[in-house]
């Protein structure tokens, strides 16, 4: 059992940094220049590239934690999903009775809540542990 | 379940880092382990038993609710 090494820390940081930022350059493509459909199509799933070495680097760097960070983890993973879940089953019933504005509760717009969600875990869970 | 790795540590004159550095996990897990938030595996528990030079049974002891 080894504690998370520093180096495998900075790969998670720097493979979320580089799907956040691919992410969000793709998502002004697509929403603020004039792309063709096909190429719209192609730009939307260049972000799947960066968010599969993320989780690869994530789930590699989960691995070297010691236990008690792996429970944290595990913790803010579920209260995320939970929460995730929560939020979308609320706006799907929602959006049968109020009319959701499309500019407000997009699929884009949900996207940052499931990182509040994750830090709001992992704040609950290092209180819990530490 | 009760342990009794301040009073371990404190024979041995080590801080929590000292512990965890010779365990190989982070201070933090230590404290957590110390003060009964968290409950270690038990290869955890033979490695810190192994570190103090004793039993698992002398670290680590079950309480009547366990």
């Amino acid at each position: 059992m080894e504690k998370l090494q520093k180096p495998a820390g900075k790969k998670i940081l720097f493979y979320s940094i580089l799907w956040a930022v691919v992410y969000i350059g793709c998502l002004l493509i697509v929403k603020k220049t004039d792309t063709s459909r096909s190429m719209g199509v192609v730009i939307s799933f260049l972000p799947t590239i960066t968010f599969g070495l993320f989780i690869y680097n994530y789930i590699k760097g989960v691995g070297a934690m010691d236990e008690v960070q792996r429970r944290i983890q595990l913790e803010a993973v579920v209260w995320a999903f939970s929460l995730g879940l929560l939020l979308l089953m609320t706006l799907g019933l929602l959006d049968f009775v109020v009319v959701l504005k499309k500019e407000d509760w997009g699929y884009t717009h949900i996207i940052p809540y499931f990182f509040l969600f994750y830090f709001f875990g992992i704040f609950i869970s290092r209180r819990k542990y530490n | 379940m009760k342990n009794t790795l301040k009073v371990e540590r404190a024979k041995k004159n080590w801080t929590q880092e000292d512990l965890a550095g010779k365990i190989g996990i982070s201070r933090q897990s230590v404290n957590s382990i110390e003060t009964g938030k968290f409950t270690p595996s038990t290869i955890l528990a033979l490695k810190m038993a192994k570190v103090f030079g004793t039993t698992v049974e002398t670290v680590f002891q079950l309480e009547k609710h366990d």
